[in-house]
């Protein structure tokens, strides 16, 4: 009777994920990370060179700038170019700022090819008080950060003062009025449910690695993210105690994803009895769910209901 | 997929149990029976610090750090005077690589350099047999013919790795680092292992004098995430200096953010050497450590 029962079960499961997915691949057709990347026209180190001043407030920039590109960026900032190879960023160009008696500036340009990557690798690390420079802009500690059309950019002082505050915001402004037109968000983003959503929580990327920064998934990467893959990971506020986690990735084609949930449920809840929903170890949800092109999972909900209202919400969004 | 995936189920289910769990995800689950018989049952950590190591400029002082140096290898060797410890780990016909790190915010400290050499040198090692260096030791020629190594860096968060550590110090000795860096750089212990160093260092020294505790940026620098915990932590151990460097640098973040606050990304490099390479010992039940010095603010 129970075996027959939880058969039944199993089955209406399935109809329902072949549903999802038949609707998603209707639904999300839209300008993709795909679509987008196909577009990138390359840009050379004079392109960038340009977008930065030679001198700000009595700083002026000194010898030659620096380039690197994903090969030799290792030679400029050790592993942390990993996060940037990440992004597939192309180039960046380094100018650093003397002023007599004061600490140095330095300006890093980095030309990420397509705005999604410039506001992925901004996502990455966005603390600091919000800033009116460019898009998003940040600041903390003597760095400000912000991102704009192709390009995600950071300017530090070296010892912050009142003064090196002023110089960096304003070498930020300068940067930011030379490029021209803004970015478009990921449009990935549109998935996210606006209700109880801290927007400054939100992280676009590819890869499993990034993933795991920002919320611990696996050592391995069972979700099967990837270059061409595209995800957005962001935190709401629920009835818990624990922020919930609500993680949407957008695969090449149908088949990936539901391969990809197929992986994550057997790796990641090998015991559940409904497939794709399992109450865990420290007594909150994990519910995952494909549609289309998508899989959608929400981590750290006080209740099943409330990880299956989230998901519910994301496939309303379209 | 050949092994079974960790997950962050099984973190959680050690994490009510376990000391540090957060930080050492999902290397907890890998500790072997084995390895008991593998390491030593207790291994010796020294920190030892000293309040007026750095100057008013935040410059150390070449005599504090050759006076808690001192202090430190007598407490770490169990000898009356340095000279002792020093040739308990020196030979006269030692070649010794003293491996640095030279990251331009936060560089291994030219005093300790000065302080390294000349104690290697009053072993009776000649200068032309000693060289201090970081990029380029694979293809430096004192280097290539070391019989012992001594590896002094500083303590720092690291994008990547999560933290910088005497383990990741090594990690110029093999030609291609970035090759090392999948999963947060979770296997550099194994570099230990390589012809270049295996058997080789004599002596580890996390410099803790002006710890960074986070990062931001591009660079994962910047000054108010520093410091002056006046501090240096000495074992023959890396991953038993490096664990408790690691401790440091959490109860500092405790301290600094109001709450725990894991590092990201998790720096399990630290544990995978332990649990997975044996190069050493990361539990804090099986490091005898030994705090020497000014106790104020010590963390630990």
């Amino acid at each position: 009777m129970l075996f027959n029962l939880r058969r039944k079960l199993f089955s209406l499961i399935f109809i329902l994920n072949l549903a999802f997915v038949f609707l998603g691949g209707m639904m999300t057709e839209s300008r993709d990370y795909l679509s987008e990347k196909s577009k990138i026209k390359p840009l050379t180190a004079a392109d960038l060179k340009k977008l930065v001043p030679e001198n700000i407030s009595g700083w002026k920039a000194v010898s030659e700038d620096q380039v690197f590109d994903p090969e030799t960026i290792f030679n400029y900032i050790n592993g942390a170019g990993e996060v940037y190879r990440s992004y597939n960023f192309r180039l960046l160009i380094a100018r650093r700022f003397q002023k007599p008696e004061k600490p140095d500036l330095v300006v890093d340009l980095f030309d990420m090819g397509t705005s999604y990557e410039a506001f992925g690798v901004f996502t990455h690390d966005r603390e600091g008080e919000n800033v009116e420079i460019g898009q998003m802009g940040v600041y903390k500690g003597g760095l400000l950060s912000f991102w704009k059309n192709r390009f995600f950019v950071s300017v530090y002082a070296e010892d912050e003062t009142q003064e090196t505050k002023e110089a960096v915001l304003e070498l930020g402004r300068q940067i930011a009025l030379r490029i021209e037109t803004e970015g478009r968000l990921p449009d990935l983003l549109h998935f996210l449910p606006e209700a109880r959503l801290d927007r400054e929580t939100v992280c676009y990327f590819h890869t499993h690695h990034i993933l795991n920064y920002h919320f611990f998934i696996s050592d391995e990467n069972i979700l099967q993210l990837g270059p061409e893959t595209e995800a957005v990971l962001a935190q709401y506020k629920d009835s818990g105690r624990l922020p919930v986690f609500l993680l949407v990735v957008r695969y090449a084609d149908e088949n990936q994803a539901l391969y990809a949930w197929n992986v994550f449920c057997k790796n990641y809840m090998p015991d559940a009895r409904i497939p794709g929903e399992i109450k865990v170890e420290d007594g909150t949800w994990t519910v995952a769910k494909t549609r289309g092109r998508l899989l959608v999972a929400v981590f750290q909900a006080s209740t099943d209901l409330e990880a299956r209202s989230l998901i519910d919400n994301v496939l309303l969004e379209k | 997929m050949k092994k079974r995936a960790i997950t962050r189920r099984d973190f959680l289910k050690k994490a009510a149990t376990l000391p540090l769990a957060g930080t050492f995800i999902p290397a907890i689950l890998e500790r072997k029976g084995k390895r008991k018989e593998q390491v030593p049952t207790k291994v010796r950590v020294v920190l030892v610090r000293e309040k007026d190591v750095l100057d008013e400029k935040g410059k150390p002082r070449y005599e504090v750090i050759e006076r808690i140096m001192d202090e430190g290898v007598c407490a770490l060797f169990g000898t009356s005077n340095a000279r002792e410890a020093w040739r308990q780990m020196i030979k006269a016909d030692d070649v010794v690589g003293i491996k640095t790190n030279v990251w331009n915010y936060l560089p291994t400290p030219k005093e300790l350099e000065d302080y390294l050499k000349k104690r290697v040198m009053e072993c009776g090692v000649p200068e032309e047999k000693i060289a201090i260096a970081d990029r380029g030791v694979l293809n430096h020629p004192v280097f290539q013919r070391a019989t012992a190594l001594i590896n002094a860096r500083p303590a720092r968060t690291h994008h990547w790795s999560g933290m910088g550590t005497c383990i990741k110090n090594y990690i110029q000795f093999v030609p291609r680092p970035y090759e090392w860096h999948a999963d947060a750089c979770a296997d550099l212990g194994k570099i230990w292992f390589l012809p270049e160093v295996k058997g080789k260092t004599r002596l580890n020294i996390l410099v803790m004098l002006t710890p960074l505790f986070h990062g931001i940026g591009p660079h994962h620098f910047s000054k108010e995430y520093i410091w002056p915990y006046c501090g240096l932590i000495l074992s023959q151990d890396p991953v038993a200096a490096d664990a408790t460097g690691l401790r440091i640098l959490l109860a500092r973040r405790k301290e600094y953010f109001g709450k725990e606050r894991p590092l990201q990304p998790a720096p399990h490099h630290i544990f995978y050497a332990d649990t997975r390479h044996h190069l050493g010992v990361s539990s804090s039940e099986r490091i005898e450590l030994i705090k020497l010095g000014w106790q104020d603010g010590i963390l630990i």
